[in-house]
């Protein structure tokens, strides 16, 4: 057993074994974090202070911080503690595997182990690693050997890990400290895989005409590490001109139907509104949070439907108008009273036995307060409108007539009111004008004009309307 | 199996409040409300191999809080749970904060989480059987290989070609085996409480499948409409309060990536180059392969009604139970009046509607441009009906699958099939069910010597022995300029209409002039 010389280094790592892991070597005894407060953007970006008691030596010291987020911004990276200056900053991810543990041992002697497949008995030699290019080449002696080239069983044990091979990609910073002594030392970062969006949960009653509204934040968390107990803070907007890595489809236009000129009672940063969390909370790995910010009763509600002809079409078949809710999130004047964080808005209605449903649900962005909201929540099964070219004259060479019907029909058992739109006037000529209508429309841009439209329970209504066109 | 469980445990996270956590570990009762895929075309049917629809549950769960603050862990919930859309209502303390937790344990997550803390590593000797256990520390993370620390030094996971195996001592904090939600509350008391769980849920879908049986004189037929509801997920409602929502939803949010079950990455070893080749590089263990899951996809399908096909061939449909019908917003809810229970991937059917001797006309149509010609063009079979209550119908029909049979004597055969999109109250109904080659179109253009350029007839032949109905809709703008023949036909569904009763083995013709407009 010539591995007698090895039996000093194999009491030491038995020493090692039997007590705790030394923590700078160990990355994971325990959590490494400290104080942690946590900002958390919408776009899937946050940022994370986190104090830690450091003991400093006087002089030059490597300090390794285990326990950041593992999706760190490196490049982010502040520090700060008193008596300190900082002498670089490193961030290494050489990862420790079997492959780079061979690379890197490349000149080094090691222990390969051979057991017996026979007897089971072990025999131990030590070999030098001359070169590993598909394949490991040993000197065992004056022998020149290849590794389990004959696939028999050996075990491969390796004296040390090179100081640069590390578990995970590890945050190092060296600093230079006047005195020695434990202080607090603050680290920040920004990260990603960190971010919230609102979610809404509303009831809708339909008699009374309002909506009960539950806010609720959603963080989601998904840099691989745990946050214990950090102060969270959500601040409601993307500082960054890139658009937002959002989980939300894009959301359709036409949500806000006015913005607000109100400020709502909650705390701001510049442009952005903030969400602080009332307690300290531990934010997993993988994991989903929602804390409620929102509670509001009775806000009133309408629902109005709507639909947009696209050009002068003649539709075979009715198609059904959506159904939007309309709300303002004014403080006066029984609004809703607060700025809407962006998120999805889901809608509820409660069914005959008195049990909530859903039905439907539509997405907003950052709304300020006193802005008025129509979220439109499906398609009516009931209401339905068609549109017919009932004649299309040409005037002169350049100027089209067009007469247009549109049926309007509801199969409900209340009267209802819908705003039909007709769209595509304007088709690079903006002159469009309208010479007739059955009823006043409203125009709303050179493209559209709009006819609010009150129909009579189980009843229908037809609007006819004249356009000159140059097309 | 219903019931609650509670366990007092000291959640080291937390020492400043003592939190209780209690485990609900299924409803009471449950209520299933099933909505279409939103994304799905007029009168398709249900994927069942993907089901793109969802559901709303609410569950009734009586759960025991302790004084204090209490984390309720939700078990037995559908797997498709939306837990962002969870709402959790009859808490006396409300809700502080609600939690999915999908962090899953797993072979790589149970070696990621064990980095740097001690296990065993265990050695089978292939010749002694012997088996040795050592003491070793996990040095590295779990993408690629492990190193291990031994009492010998640095060694590398299964690149010996020993037998060879991690013994772990437990399982790392915070690991669970599936998703969970669990919500924080505080109560001044202890109590008992029933609190209401509702979520989304995706793998569900839902759809209506129409069967339509002419009555022997031809006029009327019988209606009738199964409600067909599928589940995908492994969870069974028991004894449920069903109902189906018909209609359109708006949604915004991507469904199935929010329910999603993240991956648990597999733990794949590489070890350092071995041999040259020869012997080839000792693989790595297999990933778990996923057939298992296979066998129970699909395959199970339960109808625990009478399946589709079946009563067709009866001559009269008889059901006790049919879906009750009303109005949701501008939705329509269909309630199965009974409780019944929706089994883990499965499929349920019931009665949605039943209408006898709805008086309808067998319609052939066809739509053209003026400009068009055909030779001998089949032309579509409508059934028109008046969806209204004088006309025997006057009830919303939701968009699905039909099926219409005629009778031969004693035997009912399949004459049509077609689809329906979602009609209300009052509008007329049309079914196109396919095609018919007896009766046909010609439409030509300036044949000489009596026509010139621009003239155009239309025939349509009958080959029937009995009358049938024939309508030619034109798309084609009605402008001053065009022919008088078009300009005056009347309007059907927008379209200037030439209707026409061609006789039994007859034909009837129609002529027009038409010229493009520049």
């Amino acid at each position: 057993m010539r591995a007698l010389a090895r039996t000093c280094g194999a009491v030491v790592v038995a020493g090692v074994l039997a007590g705790q892991p030394v923590a700078a070597q160990d990355p994971t005894a325990g959590n490494a974090q400290g104080q942690l407060s946590v900002t958390i953007y919408n776009g899937g970006q946050a940022l994370v202070q986190d104090i830690r008691q450091i003991a400093f030596p006087t002089g030059r010291s490597r300090q390794e911080f285990p326990d950041v987020s593992a999706q760190i911004r490196p490049q982010t990276v502040s520090f700060a503690a008193d008596g300190t200056a900082i002498v670089e900053q490193n961030f290494d991810y050489d990862l420790l595997s079997p492959n780079a543990l061979m690379q890197k041992a490349v000149g080094e002697t090691v222990t390969l182990l051979r057991t017996n497949v026979a007897t089971g008995a072990e025999t131990r030699e030590r070999a030098k690693v001359l070169a590993v290019n598909g394949g490991v080449v040993l000197q065992i002696g004056p022998r020149i050997e290849i590794l389990r080239d004959d696939g028999m069983p050996v075990r491969v044990i390796f004296d040390k890990i090179p100081i640069n091979l590390r578990a995970k990609p590890t945050l190092s910073i060296t600093v230079d400290s006047k005195s020695a002594g434990t202080r607090a030392a603050t680290l920040s970062y920004l990260t990603a895989g960190l971010g919230w969006a609102a979610d809404y949960v509303s009831l809708y009653d339909e008699k009374a005409g309002t909506i009960d509204v539950q806010g609720w934040v959603t963080l989601t968390n998904t840099t691989g590490t745990t946050f214990d107990q950090a102060r969270t803070l959500l601040v409601a907007g993307t500082p960054s001109g890139q658009p937002a890595n959002s989980r939300y489809r894009p959301q359709p236009q036409g949500n806000l139907r006015r913005a607000g000129i109100e400020t709502a009672p909650r705390e701001q940063l510049g442009d952005y509104y903030l969400y602080p969390l009332a307690e300290r909370t531990t934010i997993a790995n993988a994991q989903t949070k929602q804390v409620s910010f929102l509670d509001v009763s009775g806000v009133p509600a309408q629902k109005i439907y709507e639909y947009a002809v696209s050009g002068f079409d003649t539709m075979t078949e009715p198609r059904s108008a959506a159904s939007v809710i309309k709300f303002n999130t004014s403080a006066k004047g029984g609004g809703l009273g607060d700025a809407l964080p962006a998120g999805t808005v889901r809608f509820y209605q409660r069914d005959l036995r008195g049990d909530p449903q859903f039905i439907g649900e539509n997405s907003i962005g950052h709304t300020p307060m006193g802005s008025e909201l129509g979220l439109a929540t499906g398609e009516a099964f009931d209401v339905k409108v068609q549109s017919t070219v009932v004649k299309r004259e040409r005037m002169s060479p350049r100027i089209w007539r067009t007469s247009m019907s549109y049926l309007l029909t509801n199969a409900r058992a209340q009267p209802v009111k819908i705003d039909l739109v007709q769209r595509g006037l304007d088709w690079y000529w903006d002159d469009t004008r309208i010479i007739t209508e059955s009823q006043k429309s409203e125009r709303l841009d050179s493209d559209g004009t709009k006819w609010r439209v009150a129909m009579p329970a189980n009843g229908e209504v037809t609007i006819t309307a004249t356009f000159e066109t140059r097309y | 199996m219903r019931g609650w469980l509670t366990l007092f445990l000291m959640l080291a996270a937390s020492p400043a409040a003592a939190q209780s956590v209690v485990t609900s570990t299924a409803p009471d009762a449950v209520a299933v409300s099933v909505f279409r895929d939103p994304e799905r075309s007029e009168g398709g049917e249900i994927e069942r191999d993907w089901l793109n629809g969802f559901a709303l549950i609410s569950e009734t769960r009586t759960i025991d809080l302790a004084a204090g603050e209490s984390v309720i862990r939700f078990e037995g919930v559908a797997e498709g749970m939306i837990a962002v859309s969870a709402i959790v209502t009859g808490l006396p303390g409300g809700v502080v904060q609600k939690n999915r937790d999908a962090a899953l344990l797993s072979p790589a997550s149970l070696l990621d989480g064990s980095l740097g803390n001690r296990v065993h590593i265990r050695r089978t000797d292939r010749a002694t059987g012997r088996v040795s256990e050592d003491e070793a520390i996990i040095r590295s993370g779990p993408q690629g290989a492990v190193v291990l620390q031994t009492a010998a030094g640095f060694e590398s996971l299964r690149c010996t070609g020993l037998p060879e195996s991690i013994i772990y001592n437990g399982v790392p904090a915070g690991l669970t085996a599936k998703p969970t939600l669990s919500v924080t509350t505080r109560s001044l008391a202890a109590q008992r409480v029933t609190v209401t769980l509702t979520y989304l849920s995706t793998g569900f879908d839902w759809a209506s499948n129409y069967v339509a049986r002419v009555a022997a004189d031809g006029r009327t037929l019988d209606l009738f409409a199964w409600l067909t509801i599928a589940n995908s997920n492994g969870e069974s409602f028991a004894d449920a309060q069903l109902a189906a929502i018909a209609g359109t939803l708006n949604t915004v949010s991507d469904f199935d990536s929010l329910a999603d079950v993240p991956q648990a990455p597999p733990l794949r070893l590489t070890c350092f180059p071995l041999g040259t080749g020869r012997y080839g590089i000792p693989s790595p263990p297999p990933p778990p392969a996923p057939a298992a899951y296979l066998d129970n996809e699909g395959d199970n399908i339960v109808v625990t009604a009478q399946r589709r096909s079946a009563p067709m061939m009866e001559s009269a449909m008889a059901v006790s139970v049919v879906a009750e019908l009303e109005n949701l917003g501008d939705l329509k809810l269909y309630r199965v009046p009974i409780p019944v229970t929706v089994v883990a991937n499965g499929q349920k059917q019931v009665a949605l509607l039943v209408k006898d001797g709805v008086p309808f006309k067998t319609i052939y149509r066809l739509r053209s441009s003026p400009g068009d010609t055909f030779e001998s063009m089949e032309v579509e079979r409508v059934l028109r009906m008046e969806n209204k209550e004088a006309a025997r119908l006057g009830v919303p029909l939701p968009s699905g699958q039909v099926a219409v049979f005629a009778p031969r004597g004693d035997e009912s055969l399949l004459v049509g099939e077609g689809q329906v999109r979602d009609h209300a109250v009052g509008e007329k109904v049309d079914l196109v069910i396919g095609e018919s080659s007896q009766v046909r179109v010609d439409i030509i253009e300036g044949v000489a010597p009596k026509m010139a350029d621009g003239d155009y007839r239309v025939t349509v032949t009958n080959a029937n022995p009995f009358a049938v109905d024939f309508e030619l809709g034109f798309y084609v703008d009605s402008d001053p300029k065009l022919d008088k023949r078009l300009r005056k036909l009347p309007r059907r569904d927008g379209l200037l209409t030439w209707a026409i009763r061609v006789p039994a083995n007859d034909s009837r013709s129609f002529d027009y002039r038409f010229v493009e407009p520049d």
